[in-house]
């Protein structure tokens, strides 16, 4: 039989199933540590020097930055109109753990071979004397067998529709089956890649962004509690209260521990904004306004939740209150979904609130100024933080993050519970740099 | 399991195929699969997702392979191969049963280098005469011409030893 010499090597090739013995596996393993060992020692040196050195002209620079808040506070402190309270220092230190992976041994190899048996044909030779007698036998023994053939077939059919729920779920089974290769197959190239990448385990990231706050308490403003006069069963914590759309700025520097985890830390001008509405302007009746407000030097004016009450009072008066806190967050992020190039990542944590902006502002048909600030609010809180981000490695130095973040502040007034502690939603973005 | 080991588990098998079609004996085919193995774990940020994995590992393999032949200087091409060049299919009076696998590889193995190469490229890898040319630093009427000439003695030898095995 003639044969096309390319397809007969091509088929025959497809036989070949071999395996390596196990010692391939375990002179490479050896190489490999070698390999590692000697690059340990070439660049764990400069390594260490480098990293001392960003360390130390990072905290440099978050030292300058709260000496320079300070100073602006003690000057805001000798203006006699206002009464801020004096930043204390604030040292911070640093930690930083290595991971070290595993290895295990392979297992047994074998190798073995595959040959194909031909089978014998069969053959069936009948009498030419029984032909005439046998015909009616024959015709009769070929009905039974298309029957039995038939029923077989028929049964086999019976059999595949009956069985064919257990067959969906064998054939389910190693779909997923499949899927998790594929997926431990991309997981080990990623940890190889993350292996040789290790030298770029740092990013900064600036950070710029929006938010909107909000309470789980009802209405409350946290402005105060005082009762009205003409309606007794009326208290201002009860007027509408609700968040504004705020900004984010600051700057996240991350560090790449596994694969999969990293740590995030960093510093944000965090800002949170309430607008209070329904409110009428006076000038006589002190014990109806809001009693958690510290009024500037110079303002006369004071406000309530009724308008029967005598003077002169505008009806569309808001107070807008105005939070800036610097934050400092500590957070792990842990890689969901896509691969080092592009992935999504969820962020679980809390960060340290240290009060840095405290403003209470009127907006009338008659003002529009500044008027105070509240005095019951913590100088420094917490915050539970928690999100998603999506990180796009656009290139070996440079990576594109955006988040979208949920915070629940905690310890965020002096006499109001957490349920009146606000919390933020918001979404922040920014390029950042590897080194 | 490191993932290193877990990717030589994965595709140990198929690159030691690949081994042994280009190496002299399975000796030979261990020590490729080796280097393969540890170019691989060193190159794998070059590997960019775009195609197969699989597909990436058995050209780095092919590599090595070739670089072995190159640093043994046996793969030495001549230019003036283009002139016996053959396009046309090449047949063997043969039952395929009847042949077993080994006969086949050890056929290839006698072949000249430059020819086994081509040949080993072309008709068992799949590449194109374009990108075998690449590969070798050789025009693709060289490449062609040397498939010829390995197609003719594989003929040649297999239809030698089924005249003498009747």
């Amino acid at each position: 039989m003639k044969i096309n010499i390319d397809k007969l090597f091509q088929n025959k090739i497809k036989e070949l199933k071999v395996t390596p013995p196990y010692g391939v596996w375990s002179s490479i393993e050896t190489k490999l540590k070698r390999r590692r060992m000697l690059r340990f020692f070439g660049v764990s040196f400069v390594s260490l020097m480098s990293f001392m050195f960003l360390f130390s002209h990072a905290e440099k620079i978050v030292t300058t930055d709260l000496q320079k808040n300070t100073t602006t506070k003690q000057l805001v402190k000798e203006d006699p109109a206002n009464k801020f309270s004096i930043v204390p220092e604030v040292k911070t230190t640093k930690k930083v753990s290595l991971f070290v992976s595993d290895k295990s041994k392979e297992g047994h190899l074998k190798l073995t071979s595959t040959q194909k048996i031909s089978s014998p044909k069969n053959s069936r030779k009948l009498s030419s004397n029984y032909k005439k007698q046998e015909s009616v036998k024959e015709e009769s023994f070929q009905k039974v067998i298309t029957n039995t053939v038939f029923e077989k077939k028929l049964k086999k059919f019976d059999y595949s529709v009956n069985n064919l729920d257990s067959l969906k779920k064998i054939k389910k089974k190693d779909l997923k089956k499949k899927r998790k290769e594929l997926v431990k197959k991309n997981d080990a190239i990623d940890s190889i890649k993350f292996e040789k990448d290790k030298r770029k385990r740092w990013n900064i990231i600036p950070v710029l962004g929006v938010s909107n706050s909000g309470r789980f308490s009802k209405n409350t403003t946290t402005l105060g509690s005082q009762r009205a006069v003409t309606y007794p069963e009326k208290y201002f914590d009860d007027n509408q209260s609700s968040g504004l759309i705020s900004n984010i700025l600051g700057f996240n520097i991350v560090f790449r521990a596994t694969n999969r985890i990293s740590i995030q830390t960093g510093i944000i001008s965090k800002e949170l904004r309430f607008i209070t509405e329904g409110l009428f302007l006076t000038e006589f009746i002190p014990d109806v306004n809001p009693t958690n407000i510290v009024y500037n030097p110079g303002v006369e004016v004071r406000f309530t939740n009724t308008p029967e009450i005598g003077g002169a009072y505008s009806e569309s008066t808001s107070l807008t209150q105005t939070i800036v806190y610097m934050e400092m967050p500590f957070e792990l992020k842990y890689r969901m979904f896509g691969n080092l190039k592009f992935n999504t990542n969820f962020i679980g944590g809390f960060s340290f609130l240290y009060l840095n902006k405290n403003e209470i502002r009127a907006k009338s048909n008659l003002l529009s100024r500044s008027i105070g600030k509240a005095d019951n609010i913590l100088t420094t809180s917490l915050s539970v933080n928690l999100g998603l981000d999506i990180e796009y490695h656009l290139s070996k130095r440079f990576v594109f993050n955006s988040a979208f973040m949920f915070k629940k502040h905690y310890n965020t007034y002096l006499n109001y519970g957490n349920e009146a502690a606000p919390y933020t939603i918001g979404m922040h973005a920014g390029i950042g740099y590897k080194f | 399991m490191s993932a290193q080991a877990e990717i030589y588990k994965l595709f140990a098998d198929k690159l030691f195929r690949v081994c042994l079609k280009y190496s002299k004996n399975y000796q030979d085919a261990q020590d490729t699969l080796q280097d393969s193995f540890l170019m691989i774990f060193k190159d794998i940020k070059k590997f960019k997702h775009k195609g197969s994995f699989e597909g990436w590992a058995k050209r780095v393999t092919v590599n090595v392979a070739l670089q072995k032949f190159r640093d043994k200087s046996v793969l030495q091409f001549d230019a003036m191969e283009d002139s016996n060049i053959s396009e046309e299919d090449v047949f063997v009076d043969v039952d395929e049963k009847n042949i077993s696998l080994d006969f086949l590889l050890s056929l290839i193995k006698e072949l000249p280098p430059k020819y086994q190469v081509v040949f080993n490229l072309y008709i068992l890898d799949r590449y194109s005469h374009q990108e075998i040319s690449e590969l070798l630093k050789i025009s693709t009427g060289t490449s062609k011409s040397n498939l010829s000439r390995a197609r003719k003695i594989l003929q040649e030898k297999i239809n030698n030893s089924t005249n003498k095995s009747l």
